[in-house]
Protein backbone atom coordinates (compact mmCIF):
# COMPACT_ATOMS: atom_id res chain seq x y z
CA UNK A 1 0.00 0.00 0.00
CA UNK A 2 1.12 3.33 -1.00
CA UNK A 3 1.20 6.95 0.69
CA UNK A 4 -1.81 7.66 2.43
CA UNK A 5 -4.22 9.41 0.79
CA UNK A 6 -4.45 12.75 2.76
CA UNK A 7 -7.88 13.68 1.48
CA UNK A 8 -11.00 13.50 3.61
CA UNK A 9 -13.68 11.14 2.36
CA UNK A 10 -15.78 10.39 5.29
CA UNK A 11 -15.97 11.94 9.09
CA UNK A 12 -13.60 9.60 10.56
CA UNK A 13 -10.59 10.42 7.77
CA UNK A 14 -10.67 13.91 9.60
CA UNK A 15 -9.42 12.12 13.05
CA UNK A 16 -7.02 9.93 11.22
CA UNK A 17 -5.13 13.45 9.65
CA UNK A 18 -5.09 14.03 13.58
CA UNK A 19 -3.21 11.96 15.24
CA UNK A 20 -0.11 12.97 16.94
CA UNK A 21 -1.69 16.49 16.87
CA UNK A 22 -3.63 18.42 19.44
CA UNK A 23 -7.35 17.94 19.58
CA UNK A 24 -9.81 19.31 21.54
CA UNK A 25 -12.75 17.01 22.48
CA UNK A 26 -16.04 17.72 24.17
CA UNK A 27 -17.52 15.00 26.18
CA UNK A 28 -21.21 14.86 27.57
CA UNK A 29 -21.69 16.37 31.31
CA UNK A 30 -20.14 19.70 30.34
CA UNK A 31 -16.45 18.24 30.14
CA UNK A 32 -13.68 19.31 27.88
CA UNK A 33 -10.39 17.96 26.89
CA UNK A 34 -7.38 19.61 25.09
CA UNK A 35 -4.67 16.79 24.49
CA UNK A 36 -2.66 15.10 21.51
CA UNK A 37 -4.47 12.08 20.06
CA UNK A 38 -1.84 8.93 20.12
CA UNK A 39 -5.23 6.39 18.98
CA UNK A 40 -8.68 6.00 18.23
CA UNK A 41 -11.03 3.45 17.16
CA UNK A 42 -14.35 3.61 14.61
CA UNK A 43 -15.83 3.77 18.11
CA UNK A 44 -14.09 6.79 18.86
CA UNK A 45 -12.41 5.54 22.27
CA UNK A 46 -9.21 7.63 22.46
CA UNK A 47 -6.16 7.73 24.01
CA UNK A 48 -4.55 11.57 24.72
CA UNK A 49 -1.46 12.42 25.99
CA UNK A 50 -1.01 16.08 28.16
CA UNK A 51 -4.24 15.93 28.33
CA UNK A 52 -6.01 18.87 30.55
CA UNK A 53 -9.50 18.55 31.52
CA UNK A 54 -12.34 21.27 31.72
CA UNK A 55 -14.94 20.47 33.73
CA UNK A 56 -18.07 23.19 34.08
CA UNK A 57 -20.44 22.80 36.87
CA UNK A 58 -23.50 25.37 37.86
CA UNK A 59 -23.99 25.67 41.73
CA UNK A 60 -26.23 27.81 43.58
CA UNK A 61 -25.08 29.60 45.97
CA UNK A 62 -26.54 28.96 49.48
CA UNK A 63 -27.27 32.46 51.00
CA UNK A 64 -27.70 34.73 47.87
CA UNK A 65 -29.37 31.40 45.71
CA UNK A 66 -27.41 33.30 42.46
CA UNK A 67 -25.83 31.12 39.73
CA UNK A 68 -22.29 30.22 40.75
CA UNK A 69 -20.38 28.51 36.90
CA UNK A 70 -17.37 27.32 38.01
CA UNK A 71 -14.43 25.51 36.04
CA UNK A 72 -12.17 22.84 37.33
CA UNK A 73 -8.91 21.86 35.40
CA UNK A 74 -6.81 18.86 36.03
CA UNK A 75 -3.82 17.53 34.40
CA UNK A 76 -3.33 13.60 33.41
CA UNK A 77 -0.03 12.50 31.45
CA UNK A 78 -2.43 9.81 29.50
CA UNK A 79 -6.03 9.23 29.49
CA UNK A 80 -8.26 6.32 27.68
CA UNK A 81 -11.55 8.29 26.57
CA UNK A 82 -14.44 5.63 25.77
CA UNK A 83 -15.99 6.54 23.00
CA UNK A 84 -19.58 6.77 24.20
CA UNK A 85 -19.14 10.18 26.33
CA UNK A 86 -17.83 12.12 23.34
CA UNK A 87 -20.01 14.77 21.38
CA UNK A 88 -17.05 16.48 19.27
CA UNK A 89 -13.64 16.15 18.14
CA UNK A 90 -12.04 19.56 16.29
CA UNK A 91 -8.54 18.85 14.91
CA UNK A 92 -5.87 21.60 15.77
CA UNK A 93 -6.36 24.62 13.57
CA UNK A 94 -3.86 24.56 10.36
CA UNK A 95 -2.75 27.54 8.35
CA UNK B 1 -5.65 -13.84 17.67
CA UNK B 2 -7.28 -15.89 19.94
CA UNK B 3 -10.04 -14.03 22.28
CA UNK B 4 -11.85 -15.83 25.33
CA UNK B 5 -15.25 -16.90 24.31
CA UNK B 6 -17.93 -13.82 24.73
CA UNK B 7 -19.65 -13.17 27.97
CA UNK B 8 -16.74 -16.00 30.40
CA UNK B 9 -15.65 -12.86 31.98
CA UNK B 10 -17.35 -13.61 35.18
CA UNK B 11 -16.75 -17.54 35.82
CA UNK B 12 -14.50 -16.74 38.43
CA UNK B 13 -17.37 -14.96 40.63
CA UNK B 14 -19.93 -18.01 40.03
CA UNK B 15 -21.05 -19.06 43.52
CA UNK B 16 -19.38 -16.05 45.18
CA UNK B 17 -21.08 -13.63 47.39
CA UNK B 18 -20.85 -10.11 45.39
CA UNK B 19 -21.89 -6.64 46.07
CA UNK B 20 -23.60 -4.92 42.94
CA UNK B 21 -24.10 -1.07 41.71
CA UNK B 22 -26.76 -0.08 39.74
CA UNK B 23 -27.20 2.42 37.70
CA UNK B 24 -30.14 3.93 40.03
CA UNK B 25 -27.40 4.11 43.22
CA UNK B 26 -28.70 1.09 44.59
CA UNK B 27 -26.35 -1.79 45.84
CA UNK B 28 -27.30 -5.57 46.05
CA UNK B 29 -25.91 -8.07 47.53
CA UNK B 30 -26.76 -11.94 46.46
CA UNK B 31 -24.61 -14.75 45.67
CA UNK B 32 -24.06 -15.55 41.64
CA UNK B 33 -25.92 -18.28 40.24
CA UNK B 34 -25.65 -18.01 36.62
CA UNK B 35 -24.86 -14.94 33.74
CA UNK B 36 -24.85 -14.74 30.30
CA UNK B 37 -22.74 -12.47 27.78
CA UNK B 38 -24.75 -9.38 28.49
CA UNK B 39 -24.28 -9.40 32.10
CA UNK B 40 -26.82 -10.40 32.99
CA UNK B 41 -27.31 -11.99 36.51
CA UNK B 42 -28.97 -14.47 38.50
CA UNK B 43 -28.87 -13.74 42.28
CA UNK B 44 -29.61 -16.00 45.20
CA UNK B 45 -30.23 -14.58 49.04
CA UNK B 46 -30.13 -11.67 47.66
CA UNK B 47 -30.52 -8.23 49.91
CA UNK B 48 -30.61 -4.24 49.15
CA UNK B 49 -28.37 -2.92 51.28
CA UNK B 50 -29.21 0.89 52.01
CA UNK B 51 -26.57 3.31 54.00
CA UNK B 52 -28.20 6.16 55.35
CA UNK B 53 -25.24 8.06 57.38
CA UNK B 54 -23.37 5.73 59.84
CA UNK B 55 -26.64 3.20 59.62
CA UNK B 56 -26.85 0.82 57.35
CA UNK B 57 -29.87 -2.29 56.66
CA UNK B 58 -29.73 -5.30 54.24
CA UNK B 59 -33.34 -6.00 53.02
CA UNK B 60 -34.11 -9.31 51.73
CA UNK B 61 -35.40 -9.79 48.66
CA UNK B 62 -35.13 -13.77 47.69
CA UNK B 63 -34.01 -14.83 44.28
CA UNK B 64 -33.22 -11.84 42.17
CA UNK B 65 -33.16 -12.05 38.01
CA UNK B 66 -30.95 -8.82 37.13
CA UNK B 67 -30.85 -6.99 33.38
CA UNK B 68 -26.82 -6.24 32.74
CA UNK B 69 -27.80 -2.86 31.48
CA UNK B 70 -28.42 -1.64 35.10
CA UNK B 71 -25.02 -3.19 36.24
CA UNK B 72 -22.51 -0.67 36.68
CA UNK B 73 -20.10 -2.57 38.67
CA UNK B 74 -19.58 -5.42 41.60
CA UNK B 75 -17.52 -7.03 43.72
CA UNK B 76 -16.41 -9.36 45.79
CA UNK B 77 -17.50 -9.19 49.27
CA UNK B 78 -14.44 -9.26 51.66
CA UNK B 79 -15.46 -11.89 54.31
CA UNK B 80 -13.61 -9.81 56.59
CA UNK B 81 -15.12 -6.74 55.82
CA UNK B 82 -18.95 -7.55 55.05
CA UNK B 83 -20.01 -4.75 57.04
CA UNK B 84 -18.64 -1.79 56.10
CA UNK B 85 -16.76 -0.25 59.16
CA UNK B 86 -18.03 2.27 61.28
CA UNK B 87 -21.77 1.60 60.16
CA UNK B 88 -24.58 0.08 62.55
CA UNK B 89 -26.98 -2.57 61.76
CA UNK B 90 -30.99 -1.58 62.03
CA UNK B 91 -33.98 -2.95 61.20
CA UNK B 92 -35.61 -2.24 57.94
CA UNK B 93 -38.08 0.05 60.12
CA UNK B 94 -35.61 2.42 61.00
CA UNK B 95 -33.29 2.27 58.28
CA UNK B 96 -36.80 4.01 56.39
CA UNK B 97 -37.15 6.49 59.25
CA UNK B 98 -33.66 7.39 58.34
CA UNK B 99 -34.54 8.15 54.84
CA UNK B 100 -37.83 9.90 55.83
CA UNK B 101 -35.31 12.17 57.92
CA UNK B 102 -33.04 12.71 55.59
CA UNK B 103 -35.49 13.63 52.83
CA UNK B 104 -37.65 15.98 55.34
CA UNK B 105 -34.19 17.89 56.10
CA UNK B 106 -33.52 18.03 51.65
CA UNK B 107 -36.96 19.41 51.67
CA UNK B 108 -37.00 22.04 54.62
CA UNK B 109 -33.58 23.34 52.68
CA UNK B 110 -35.81 23.21 49.58
CA UNK B 111 -38.56 25.41 51.27
CA UNK B 112 -36.36 27.31 52.69
CA UNK B 113 -34.84 28.67 48.98
CA UNK B 114 -38.41 29.37 48.24
CA UNK B 115 -39.46 31.20 50.76
CA UNK B 116 -35.73 33.46 50.14
CA UNK B 117 -37.37 33.21 46.35
CA UNK B 118 -40.84 34.69 47.61
CA UNK B 119 -39.01 37.50 50.02
CA UNK B 120 -37.27 38.25 46.75
CA UNK B 121 -40.04 38.89 44.20
CA UNK B 122 -41.58 41.27 47.01
CA UNK C 1 -9.74 -4.68 18.87
CA UNK C 2 -7.25 -2.02 19.12
CA UNK C 3 -8.04 -0.75 23.20
CA UNK C 4 -8.53 -4.54 23.60
CA UNK C 5 -5.20 -5.49 22.55
CA UNK C 6 -3.50 -2.50 24.85
CA UNK C 7 -5.36 -2.99 27.83
CA UNK C 8 -4.01 -6.64 27.73
CA UNK C 9 -0.57 -4.91 27.91
CA UNK C 10 -1.57 -3.08 31.04
CA UNK C 11 -2.51 -6.13 32.76
CA UNK C 12 -0.88 -6.01 36.22
CA UNK C 13 -0.20 -2.58 36.03
CA UNK C 14 -2.60 0.29 38.72
CA UNK C 15 -4.72 1.98 36.67
CA UNK C 16 -7.72 4.59 37.83
CA UNK C 17 -10.66 3.85 36.41
CA UNK C 18 -13.27 6.64 35.51
CA UNK C 19 -16.97 5.92 36.00
CA UNK C 20 -19.90 8.07 34.26
CA UNK C 21 -21.17 8.85 37.81
CA UNK C 22 -17.96 10.65 39.13
CA UNK C 23 -17.22 7.16 41.15
CA UNK C 24 -13.23 6.75 40.46
CA UNK C 25 -11.57 3.28 41.51
CA UNK C 26 -8.05 3.07 41.52
CA UNK C 27 -6.69 -0.97 41.71
CA UNK C 28 -4.56 -3.33 39.40
CA UNK C 29 -5.59 -4.09 35.96
CA UNK C 30 -6.55 -7.99 36.01
CA UNK C 31 -8.20 -8.45 33.04
CA UNK C 32 -10.23 -7.21 30.00
CA UNK C 33 -12.36 -8.55 27.64
CA UNK C 34 -13.65 -7.51 23.97
CA UNK C 35 -16.71 -5.50 25.37
CA UNK C 36 -13.88 -3.70 27.44
CA UNK C 37 -15.40 -4.75 30.80
CA UNK C 38 -12.56 -4.31 33.34
CA UNK C 39 -11.91 -6.39 36.61
CA UNK C 40 -9.47 -4.41 39.07
CA UNK C 41 -8.23 -6.45 41.98
CA UNK C 42 -7.01 -4.27 45.31
CA UNK C 43 -8.95 -1.60 44.25
CA UNK C 44 -9.89 1.78 46.67
CA UNK C 45 -11.93 4.03 45.97
CA UNK C 46 -11.33 8.23 46.33
CA UNK C 47 -13.83 9.66 48.57
CA UNK C 48 -14.31 6.22 50.31
CA UNK C 49 -16.49 8.35 52.80
CA UNK C 50 -18.84 9.43 50.01
CA UNK C 51 -19.38 5.76 48.94
CA UNK C 52 -18.89 3.60 52.20
CA UNK C 53 -20.30 0.67 49.92
CA UNK C 54 -17.61 0.29 48.21
CA UNK C 55 -15.21 -0.34 51.72
CA UNK C 56 -16.85 -4.13 51.55
CA UNK C 57 -14.78 -4.99 47.84
CA UNK C 58 -11.58 -5.30 47.32
CA UNK C 59 -11.92 -6.29 43.65
CA UNK C 60 -14.27 -5.55 41.21
CA UNK C 61 -15.91 -6.09 37.73
CA UNK C 62 -17.06 -3.07 35.62
CA UNK C 63 -19.16 -3.38 32.91
CA UNK C 64 -17.46 -1.42 30.06
CA UNK C 65 -20.34 0.98 29.38
CA UNK C 66 -20.48 2.66 32.22
CA UNK C 67 -16.53 3.31 31.93
CA UNK C 68 -15.83 7.86 31.47
CA UNK C 69 -12.07 7.52 31.27
CA UNK C 70 -9.02 4.88 32.57
CA UNK C 71 -6.28 7.03 33.71
CA UNK C 72 -3.15 5.23 32.20
CA UNK C 73 -0.18 4.56 33.88
CA UNK C 74 2.66 6.98 32.21
CA UNK C 75 5.88 4.60 32.00
CA UNK C 76 3.16 1.97 29.68
CA UNK C 77 2.05 4.20 26.93
CA UNK C 78 4.37 3.72 24.11
CA UNK C 79 3.08 6.30 21.51
CA UNK C 80 4.51 5.08 18.49
CA UNK C 81 3.27 1.67 19.26
CA UNK C 82 -0.04 2.85 19.20
CA UNK C 83 0.04 5.47 16.12
CA UNK C 84 1.18 2.61 14.41
CA UNK C 85 -1.57 0.04 15.34
CA UNK C 86 -4.11 3.24 14.55
CA UNK C 87 -3.08 3.73 11.20
CA UNK C 88 -3.29 -0.22 10.61
CA UNK C 89 -6.85 -0.34 12.21
CA UNK C 90 -8.01 2.60 10.12
CA UNK C 91 -6.65 1.01 7.29
CA UNK C 92 -8.37 -2.56 7.89
CA UNK C 93 -11.84 -0.95 9.02
CA UNK C 94 -13.82 0.17 5.78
Amino acid sequence: MGEEEATVKEPLDLIKLSLDERIYVKCRGERELRGRLHAYDQHLNMILGEVEETVTTVEIDDETYEEIIKTQKRSIPFLFVRGDSVILISPPLRS
Amino acid sequence: MDYPPPGTALVEELDQKLLIQLRDGRKIIGVLRSFDQFANMVLEHAVERIIVGSLYSDIPLGIYLLRGENLVLMGQVDPGREVPPGLQQVSEAEIRTAIKAEKEEARLKGTMRARMDFLDLE
Amino acid sequence: MLFYSYFKTLVGKEVTVELKNDLAITGILHSVDQYLNIKLTNTHVQNETKYPHMMSVRNCFIRGSVVRYVLLPAGSVDVELLHDATRREARAAP
